[in-house]
């Protein structure tokens, strides 16, 4: 079954390999261990409290480690990796409503909800306005389709190549539950609800349909996005395309 | 710091004084000692109270918390004894000797007292030059003693303070001979040990001096407080990053005979020390751990790892054999054979650690586990059906993120098949599809999210590894059951490039448009 895969992804997928892993005496390592040892050999002088012990390992710790939040644009320093689930649900994840796409910052979900959502969004871009803005805080540029902005990202702000500002749509597990438990319920009942699974089907595909309309834009469809099976600018809404191949 | 219950502190309570700027007073030097405190603690360096002759004649006073006059006091009785010091040397009449012998007594003594000696007083008023001078050849023992001791405990400070010692470092290297008296040779050695503990230009400087072969020496008697601190100061003398030195020391005749016998009979804090000069003589050195590999050493490891309870002595035994199997092919493929009774051995040892209290134990068994892991598939059964895997996996949901990340290694390791040349390395679907059924997956998901790079592409690797490898294409549903999607579509806005392409690509591939559909 063929899928449209990204080949440059399948091919240089760094797989796991089992291998021997060896560390020089003073690697970080050992760090933990090699403390253990002064703090055990100075009993003579150690008075240590249980509190004090720990303090002095995380002080250990994270002077090696010295964790920041690795989203882009983020770098917030983090006191150690427990903290970093906390603060990535604290900060990085503002959600769209209307598709669940998550954003890690509310700037760039609002500009989402704009260029994905928006009819009047779209209209201005219709008429030649110049909507769509550089993701870069500060930048304050502003392009006439998405394909000038992310131009703009690659060649002023480094942006690599394969970065997608509007991306693979990922359904939330909730909407891909939700849209297996109807095609379940539907197989079910198959006759007497046919007529409603066509309805459904149809309501489905045009909400699809409006959604890919308003982030199409004049770009050839080898840029990716909305859905990775789109091919060419016209839509088909699902009910009218022939129905799938099973696997 | 300085208001705890009882119940969880040792110490006095401090005595109140007369009011409240004293208590304040010592409350800040609290802080300013506790910081000097903390690095004090983790530096290599061992201060001498009671000397080598066990001369305890010096209260030692655990109360570190100096008041600021008590400082000054301390610094003005020490410069006036380097006062003193010089003129007993420079004294020739009758007495002279015992004159010495007191100031240097006296010096040694302010040295001695507390956390942190008057080093900086006393090199302030010229010690060094004095101390060197009660070094010199054909003097009483008692004298070289004494200097020794003061210097060991000058070396045991600040990095500037320990390279003062350099002009009296031949000397030093010299007492170590034969010929010297025990105690004095021991007393030089703790301070030639200092000295190598502080870095690695001060560790050249005493190699190219000669140091190591009468140290090494000094380690071959069967006991003694003298070979343990020859011990510790061949570590700290061996411990590179130049692995010159590992590969000198164990070519020096003699020297592997003790380490064995050591390890073998020694109590058991010779043998800590000795285990700690093996630790460096395998992380560091390919030759010696060729030829501790070849010698009975890992059978001595083994019965000291599974006899001891000891931390202090199990953390360098397990380093020194995990050391061995990740520094050379040859420990698991010709010693480590599964079936060979020591390969047992190994394995319940290992076990023991994982099911230790002690972090650093869990961590390093399984580190060395996952290198037993990477061996052949028989290994991988051997690991596999033994008593380490259910320990593994609470590990994996349980234990601290260190101990999480070389779990991983060893379940990941478990699952995948010798690497053979070129493309993707085979998987062992038995292991994989046990392992996940035993709940696994949630583990490498919560790796995924973390934010340490190297444990988000563990998590990612063994992610592919399920998706590619579980049966019925059940791979995908699973992952998606524990939030794995999720997980991965972090990355779009992730810094890490190769992340993001890695995630991008499971995501890409596993959960495209298509996915679902067939339901």
């Amino acid at each position: 079954m063929a899928m449209v895969v990204d080949y440059k992804h399948d091919s240089s997928f760094p797989y796991w390999t089992s291998i021997r892993r060896r560390f020089d005496p003073d690697s970080p390592f050992f760090s933990s261990g090699n403390l253990e040892r002064e703090l055990l050999a100075k009993q003579v002088a150690l008075d240590l409290t249980e509190d004090e012990r720990n303090q002095l390992e995380k002080m250990i710790d994270n002077d090696a480690r010295g964790v920041f939040c690795p989203i882009v644009g983020c770098g917030a320093r983090l006191t150690s990796l427990e903290d970093f689930e906390d603060h990535y649900i604290a900060r990085h994840t503002a959600s769209c409503s209307v598709c669940s796409r998550v954003y890690p910052t509310s700037r760039l979900l609002s500009i989402h909800v704009s260029e994905a959502h928006d009819s009047f969004f779209q209209a201005k871009v219709a008429r030649g306005y110049a909507m769509y803005e550089c993701l870069v805080e500060g930048c304050d540029l502003k392009f006439k389709n998405y394909k000038g902005r992310q131009q703009h990202l690659v060649d002023k702000h480094k942006f690599p190549t394969s970065f997608e500002f509007f991306n693979k749509a990922h359904p939330s597990k909730k909407k891909r539950l939700k849209n297996q438990q109807k095609r379940r319920t539907h197989k079910k009942d198959e006759e007497a609800s046919s007529k409603m699974e066509v309805e459904n089907e149809i309501i489905d595909g045009l909400v699809s349909a409006v959604s890919k309309l308003s982030t199409s834009d004049s770009s050839p469809s080898n840029i990716s996005f909305g859905r990775r099976n789109a091919r060419g600018l016209t839509f088909v809404p699902r009910s009218i395309q022939a129905p799938r191949e099973k696997k | 710091m300085a208001d705890d219950s009882p119940a969880s502190h040792r110490r006095d309570p401090i005595k109140s004084s007369v009011g409240n700027v004293a208590a304040q007073r010592r409350r800040q030097n609290a802080v300013t000692v506790g910081k000097e405190r903390r690095e004090s603690l983790v530096r290599a360096k061992r201060l001498c109270r009671v000397g080598a002759t066990g001369d305890g004649d010096v209260p030692v006073e655990e109360n570190d918390m100096i008041t600021d006059e008590e400082v000054s006091l301390l610094d003005a009785q020490t410069s006036s004894a380097v006062g003193e010091l010089k003129s007993a040397v420079a004294y020739q009449g009758k007495g002279a000797m015992q004159k010495r012998v007191n100031a240097l007594r006296e010096l040694r003594r302010l040295l001695s007292k507390s956390e942190f000696p008057p080093v900086e007083a006393a090199l302030k008023a010229g010690a060094i030059p004095l101390l060197v001078q009660c070094l010199s050849f054909g003097s009483p023992d008692e004298q070289l003693l004494e200097a020794a001791w003061c210097l060991t405990n000058i070396a045991a400070g600040k990095p500037e303070e320990t390279k003062a010692l350099l002009p009296a470092l031949p000397l030093l290297i010299a007492h170590l001979g034969e010929k010297s008296s025990l105690p004095v040779a021991e007393q030089c050695a703790w301070a030639l040990g200092n000295v190598s503990g502080e870095g690695e230009e001060l560790r050249n400087v005493l190699l190219s001096q000669g140091a190591l072969p009468p140290l090494a020496r000094m380690m071959l008697p069967n006991k003694g407080s003298t070979v343990r601190t020859a011990a510790w100061a061949l570590s700290n003398l061996i411990k590179g990053p130049d692995p010159k030195a590992a590969t000198e020391l164990i070519k020096v005749d003699g020297v592997l005979d003790a380490i064995l016998r050591h390890l073998r009979k020694a109590d058991e804090e010779l043998a800590t020390e000795v285990a700690w000069v093996v630790v460096y003589l395998s992380a560091l050195s390919n030759f010696a751990t060729g030829v501790l590999v070849k010698s009975d050493v890992l059978q001595l490891l083994v019965e000291r790892l599974a006899t001891s309870n000891s931390l202090q002595l199990l953390i360098p035994v397990l380093r020194s054999l995990g050391n061995l199997v990740a520094g050379d092919s040859h420990t698991t493929s010709t010693v480590l054979v599964p079936g060979h009774e020591i390969t047992d051995g190994v394995i319940k040892v290992l076990v023991k650690c994982l099911k230790s209290d002690h972090r650093v134990l869990k961590k390093e068994a399984s580190w060395v586990l996952s290198n037993i892991a990477a061996g052949s598939i028989e290994h991988k059964q051997l690991i596999y059906s033994s008593e380490a895997v259910p320990l593994l996996l609470r590990l994996l949901s349980t234990a601290p993120f260190d101990i999480r990340r070389e779990v991983a290694y060893v379940l990941g390791n478990l699952c995948v098949a010798p690497t053979a040349g070129e493309g993707k390395p085979n998987l062992i679907e038995e292991h994989l599809v046990s392992l996940v059924q035993r709940g696994c997956l949630s583990g490498f998901i919560d790796l995924v999210r973390s934010a340490d790079i190297e444990a988000a592409r563990l998590g990612l690797q063994f992610t592919e590894l399920v998706l590619r490898g579980m049966p019925n294409g059940d791979g995908p549903k699973l992952v998606e059951q524990e939030d794995g999607i999720d997980a991965m579509e972090r990355y779009q806005f992730h810094e890490n490039e190769d992340l993001r392409n890695m995630a991008n690509g499971l995501v890409d591939k596993y959960f495209g448009e298509d996915y679902g559909v067939d339901e």
